[in-house]
């Protein structure tokens, strides 16, 4: 009993959104963080497309005029477009900021620069840097290891 | 009466044609982009007196619904669409150097349509779209400053708000794969099918998506470190004019589409954590943007709170804080350009700019909610409202807004504490640009002459919450003769 | 900790989704509004590929949104990138292969992607994809010759018309007395080149759009050198 093809698309964007999420909450690597999102929002627009479908139907283009019995929904399609130009829009822009930030702090790693951007915005209001009762008092504050990574 | 589709398309026109135009004659530039603001209130007062009777319905491309889209102008929808055009003309971002000038205008321009086209349609994917066109103007213009700070804050921003836009899309696929329509008013009519566990699912997604945006618990984890970053004016603008938009998304589907009661409890227990969560971290903060940051988390927590509470009371309440905020804030922010860093350099500011500590004095008091001030009357109204329901959900939800009005009342007292110390060394503290103290004192003003004319003010937000919150003639005005397929 | 919670979150969210999943009615779409745009469409707007019809004509403004945010996209990205110039030197010519195959592509590029952008109403395409197509066709020589200057002046006036075409369009309908980007231009006979009206004028707006915008991001990605660490 092969499954129909549409029901393996199906489970499929529900695999892909639950990677999706899950990557971009485990992983610390900024460009990993970005496919990431790039595969939750595969996930969810194939999701999309899957609500429009009908087994055994065929693609809603009129082909030399003759209108096919049954034909899916043409909707979904549409919005399926929008949204991945959307997506491919803001991976773009994503990307040129990864560029920028590791141009500016020299690290992809997501906790790196967290400390680095409290640190950067604590030193602009000039507020004290919050310290950590439990921080040993020998190592004196020092900035972080600025590897490539 | 094609106003308000002019004022979507010609923002966005113009946003096209800048750097031509800018080629063409640095002058008009520079000058434009107000102008196109100046031209979007006037058209909206334009189409203001055909909006007393009914709401407009525009179908656009002439395709009748449910099969086109339409916007659905009501007396709210304009309101908020001026609102925008008023607050960003008085937040423009005049900051820039000269070779960002002009994308930076342009970002701006997009950021005005995307944020009039959420106030104004009246359909779901349209809303989705006007949405992601007002997150990714926001990025743009939140990196604009070009510090590591501003690039690293706006990319976790994007990733928490890619996130949410995923959700929110999921959502949309849930909703349309129940009832078939994208179209608001048909939801509506369908919100049968809607209202399963399927249907609460969905509005989970969709307000977890929208929340991004509108500083929801818990996907506002992006905001302190963005208003930290970024330019105060964008701070002003995103907090400001882009939350409450947001936040537009979500009423109009609880009230048309999920009316079932556990989307207004959820909705009631993530404004209540986030009134919590925010005016704590406001209390903690060191700084006035982080301490102005965190405490517009807690002020949309008290519109979430409000608009969770059914039928036109609540909406009621919920405008009258949501348009106090937006008031209030960006002149806020507009101050902190130069007041902005740590609390102790500001010892002396009074003494510089006593015009502007005046005024912020007046806005604070009016954020806490002293009587007479119209914030008192908006909270008042919250209160009422959900004291009205009469369960302990609600009456603990009131407990905390109060309790949350005093912790706001003892940090900004500190802060005005800290704008009237006197010193006699030199003085640290930056004197007020002139712009600034202009918008702040036009607030003022404003909030002056809100409480002198409070009761006209309060009837005609009254009827306006009324028009929104009525659901079957706004099924009735997109479909007059009844839904055909 | 943070993480434990995050992962406890992502765990509810996954049964969330499983739950979806199973209640989720697959293969028995209502089609409400689909049916209805399936047998009105042909008649209505005239293109023989009813997802065009969708996007152009019943959807035009979500059309207008997407390509707005294509090019909000690449606006920031240019206000970004553009703030750290290339001061180093270009990185040297590709090798034998790459440089004729890039030759060779690159007007079979152009051809392939005018043609999905022109027959977007006939059959699956259009300018999006076709777009696409065209910005990878104008950014090819630059990745054979990263020497050779790329044309940014051109390709933004191109790319600010195009945009400006789009809306224009649907502004004529205002004075024709109609609603905002409603097709005229009558709807020819359906299944030919010319047929639907405006919307194959539409897609070529947004084609040229999109495919300048892009190959201009990508050149702009491409100039901007990475310090080293």
């Amino acid at each position: 009993m092969t499954p129909d093809i549409g029901q393996v698309l199906f489970c499929g964007s529900f695999g892909l959104v639950i990677i999706g999420i899950f990557g971009i909450v485990l992983t610390n690597h900024l460009v990993r963080i970005v496919l990431s999102i790039a595969l939750l929002e595969t996930g969810a627009n194939l999701l999309l497309v899957m609500s429009g479908y009908r087994p055994g139907a065929a693609a809603p283009i009129l082909v030399d005029g003759t209108v096919p019995a049954s034909m899916v929904d043409p909707v979904p399609q549409a919005l399926v477009l929008t949204a991945i130009v959307i997506g491919v829009a803001v991976q773009a822009f994503m990307m040129v900021l990864v560029l920028r930030v590791h141009t500016a702090y020299g690290t992809l790693d997501i906790r790196e620069i967290r400390t680095l951007l409290e640190r950067d915005i604590t030193h602009a209001a000039g507020v004290p840097l919050p310290v950590s009762p439990d921080e040993p008092l020998a190592q004196p504050h020092t900035v972080l290891h600025r590897g490539a990574q | 009466m094609n106003a308000p589709v002019l004022m979507f398309a010609l923002p966005l026109l113009t946003a096209f044609l800048l750097p031509v135009i800018d080629r063409l004659s640095g002058l008009a530039g520079r000058w434009i982009g107000p102008l196109v603001l100046v031209g979007n209130l006037l058209l909206g007062a334009l189409a203001w007196p055909h909006l007393q009777d009914a709401p407009l319905v525009l179908a656009m491309g002439g395709f009748r619904p449910p099969l086109g889209i339409v916007f659905y102008v009501d007396r709210m929808a304009m309101l908020f669409a001026m609102g925008v055009a008023l607050g960003v003309l008085l937040l423009w971002p005049a900051w820039a150097q000269d070779k960002d000038r002009v994308r930076i205008s342009t970002l701006t321009m997009v950021l005005v349509t995307a944020t009039t086209g959420l106030a104004l349609s009246g359909d779901l994917f349209n809303l989705f779209v006007c949405y992601e066109l007002a997150a990714i103007s926001s990025y743009g213009l939140a990196a604009a400053g070009g510090s590591a700070a501003a690039g690293a804050a706006t990319l976790r921003y994007m990733v928490i708000s890619s996130f949410g836009s995923a959700l929110m899309l999921i959502g949309i696929a849930l909703v349309y794969q129940a009832t078939g329509t994208l179209n608001l008013a048909q939801l509506a009519v369908l919100s049968d099918a809607l209202a399963g566990p399927q249907g609460l699912i969905a509005f989970i997604f969709i307000l977890l998506g929208a929340g991004v945006k509108a500083e929801l618990f818990p996907v506002n984890a992006w905001v302190p470190e963005v208003y930290g970053a970024a330019a105060q004016r964008v701070a002003g603008i995103l907090a400001g004019i882009v939350s409450k938009l947001a936040l537009l998304i979500i009423v109009r589907l609880l009230v048309l589409v999920f009316r079932q009661p556990e989307a207004q409890q959820i909705l009631l227990v993530l404004g209540v954590l986030g009134v919590i969560t925010g005016e704590l971290a406001a209390w903690r903060a060191q700084d006035l943007t982080r301490m102005l940051a965190c405490s517009s988390i807690g002020q949309l927590g008290v519109m979430f709170v409000a608009f969770s509470i059914p039928g036109p009371a609540g909406v009621f309440a919920g405008l009258a804080v949501a348009l106090h905020h937006m008031l209030v804030k960006p002149a806020l922010f507009l101050l902190a350009e130069r007041w902005g860093g740590a609390l102790t350099r500001l010892p002396g500011a009074a003494q510089k700019s006593p015009l502007a500590a005046a005024c912020f004095v007046l806005l604070a008091l009016s954020l806490v909610g002293i009587p007479p001030l119209p914030g008192f009357w908006a909270k008042f109204l919250v209160v009422t409202a959900a004291l009205g329901q009469g369960t302990p959900a609600y009456a603990g939800a009131v407990a905390v807004i109060l309790a949350a009005a005093v912790i706001e009342a003892s940090y900004l007292a500190r802060v005005a504490a800290h704008l009237y110390r006197r010193v006699t060394q030199p003085l640290s503290a930056n004197r007020q640009t002139r712009a600034a103290v202009t918008v702040a004192t036009c607030a003022s003003a404003a909030l002056v002459s809100a409480t002198l004319w409070l009761a006209p003010l309060g009837n005609s937000l009254q009827v306006t919450a009324a028009q929104a919150a009525d659901r079957d003639s706004y099924i009735h005005n997109v479909f007059p003769q009844g839904v055909q397929p | 900790m943070r993480r434990y919670l995050a992962l406890l979150l992502l765990m509810l969210m996954a049964l969330l989704l499983l739950a979806v999943a199973m209640q989720f009615g697959f293969g028995a779409a209502p089609m409400r509004v689909g049916s209805a745009i399936n047998s009105a469409a042909p008649g209505q707007v005239g293109a023989a590929n009813i997802v065009t019809s969708v996007v152009l004509a019943y959807r035009g403004i979500d059309t207008l949104g997407e390509l707005a945010i294509l090019f909000t996209a690449a606006t920031a990205a240019g206000l970004l990138l553009g703030q750290r110039p290339a001061t180093t030197q270009p990185d040297p010519e590709a090798g034998f292969i790459l440089r004729h195959a890039a030759d060779l592509l690159f007007p079979l590029l152009l051809v392939v992607g005018l043609f999905i952008i022109v027959h977007g109403h006939l059959t699956p395409g259009g300018g999006f994809q076709g777009g696409v197509i065209l910005a990878a066709a104008f950014f090819l020589p630059l990745l054979a010759r990263p020497a050779s200057r790329f044309r940014h002046g051109v390709f933004g006036v191109v790319e600010a018309l195009a945009g400006a075409a789009f809306i224009g369009i649907g502004l004529l309908a205002l004075t024709d007395g109609g609603p905002f980007l409603q097709p005229m231009l009558g709807k020819g006979v359906l299944g030919h080149l010319v047929s639907a009206g405006t919307l194959p004028l539409l897609y070529a707006a947004v084609g040229l759009k999109v495919g300048t915008e892009l190959a201009g991001l990508m050149a702009g990605i491409a100039a901007y050198e990475a310090r080293d660490p």
